[in-house]
């Protein structure tokens, strides 16, 4: 029997296990497949959706699920102390649990996405508001309904970080919030980035800076933050600015999973080595890297990670029935941009062709609000 | 001579969100003073973008080679 696991059970590692066990079918029926997804957590968490939670849209419960609930019955799902996950040793073909458990393996998919590293700057945790986890979107519910008017400073620590069309997001709701509770007179916005402009993507990025201009909103970049003093209220940058702020919404630095590190696997940031168009790990044939996990130039989002679970699947199908050309990824991602509480436009592209965002408008809007309702009964189900 | 550890190897030729000096920045600013970034470029306006990007930032590029359409810097920390 072969057995495939799938360290990660986010939004990457869930839709790669849906869609494996449904390619495999007729394996898995024969008992010649094994497919185990391990996760220390049993809760899943559609992160797109806690940009929502932070500014009040949508309630908590609508962004959380069971992960038993989203896999395929097929699927063995180990969790808890079984699920959290110690060692990955891809010379040995081996992923080591906390409850002591060496799994073996024939295929490996690598889904233990990105994380908070708070710690790298100081003063950040305390001073900071974020949508960027769960547990932190709560808070931020809470600061942004108390918020009655003031300086309001929206931070991009570093990049690359998950969701990267979130702080864009976030800052044009915040901004359209403002108006509709009318405080827009009593609040200046004021958004920092580490490079030049507001996005990596120029097309994107003159678009936004557009918006953002006609709506007022302040940009300095580039802003590189080294320290915040959380009882002062000032945010400071390596470029030599130091902003005072009422409150401070942002993106905290992102890294890897420390089980990277641990396992000696990553590169500095614990992000996996993995080839742009194969998403195998360098060095190792029998191992995928699927989502924010990787090392590639590429967004890590939702849709990036959907789109890789394709080729994934389709590499691991075609080699376990041994037929040989690999599936190539080209870079695809799809990412739909809230420019305020109804509006939206949207950017799809590749390794090969940059986006060309469309003016905002209702109808996007409401394709994004569809786009996240229909995660939980067809994109995380991997039905298309 | 100056000698350096290339850290890591980047291959930049394809659009992404950070863009070329987001992904960059996310590696420069990892690396220790005198290690250095091997990145791969696509076309000449985006090696004039990082180029600059490297001269403000105080870093140094100590070696550039082009490969068809493409543009190889060594980028020192």
């Amino acid at each position: 029997m072969k057995r495939i696991i799938i360290a990660g059970g986010g939004i990457a590692g869930t839709i790669v296990a849906n869609r494996l066990v449904k390619a495999l079918s007729p394996e898995i029926g024969k008992g010649e497949v094994e497919l185990v997804v391990i996760d220390k957590s049993d809760r899943h968490v559609y992160q797109p959706g806690q940009v929502f939670v932070g500014m009040g849209l949508v309630e908590p419960t609508e962004i959380i699920k069971n992960e038993r609930d989203l896999l395929d019955d097929r699927v063995k799902f180990l969790h808890g102390e079984k699920g959290e996950i110690t060692k990955i040793d891809p010379a040995n073909n081996t992923v080591v649990t906390a409850d002591g458990v060496k799994h073996t393996y024939d295929y490996l998919v690598i889904a233990t996405g990105s994380h908070l590293n708070w710690d790298e700057i100081p003063g950040l945790r305390e001073a900071e508001y974020t949508p960027w986890s769960y547990d932190d979107a709560l808070k931020m519910r809470e600061a942004v309904q108390q918020f009655q008017g003031g300086t309001v400073v929206i931070n991009v620590a570093r990049l690359p970080h998950k969701c990267p069309v979130g702080p864009l997001e976030m800052t044009l709701m915040f901004e359209d919030w403002t108006r509709r509770i009318g405080i827009r007179d009593k609040t200046r916005i004021i958004y920092t980035y580490p490079i030049q402009g507001v996005f990596g993507i120029k097309s994107t990025n003159d678009l936004m800076i557009k918006i953002f201009k006609e709506r007022g909103i302040e940009i300095i970049s580039p802003f590189t933050v080294t320290r915040v003093d959380p009882k002062e209220k000032i945010i400071e940058s390596q470029e030599g600015e130091k902003l005072k702020f009422d409150l401070l919404l942002g993106v905290p630095p992102h890294v890897g999973a420390k089980v990277i590190g641990d396992s000696g696997i990553g590169d500095k940031r614990n992000w996996v080595p993995t080839d742009k168009f194969t998403l195998q790990m360098k060095g190792y044939s029998n191992v995928y890297v699927i989502g924010d996990t990787t090392d590639i130039p590429i967004s890590k989002a939702g849709s990036t990670a959907d789109f890789e679970s394709y080729v994934v699947t389709a590499n691991i199908v075609n080699d376990i029935r041994g037929i040989k050309p690999k599936k190539m990824y080209d870079g695809s991602v799809f990412c739909y941009i809230a420019t305020g509480l109804d509006q939206a436009t949207y950017i799809r592209f590749n390794y090969n062709n940059p986006p060309i965002p469309p003016p905002p408008s209702y109808v996007h809007w409401w394709g994004k609000i569809l786009y996240n309702k229909l995660y939980w009964t067809v994109t995380a189900k991997a039905i298309v | 001579m100056s000698s350096y550890k290339i850290q890591k190897s980047l291959d930049l030729t394809g659009t992404s969100c950070a863009g070329p000096i987001g992904e960059l920045s996310g590696v420069m600013d990892e690396i220790g003073v005198g290690e250095a970034v091997e990145v791969i470029l696509g076309d000449e306006a985006t090696k004039k973008d990082v180029v600059a990007w490297v001269t403000k930032k105080g870093y140094k590029v100590v070696s550039e080679t082009k490969e068809g359409n493409k543009f190889k810097l060594v980028i020192q920390k």
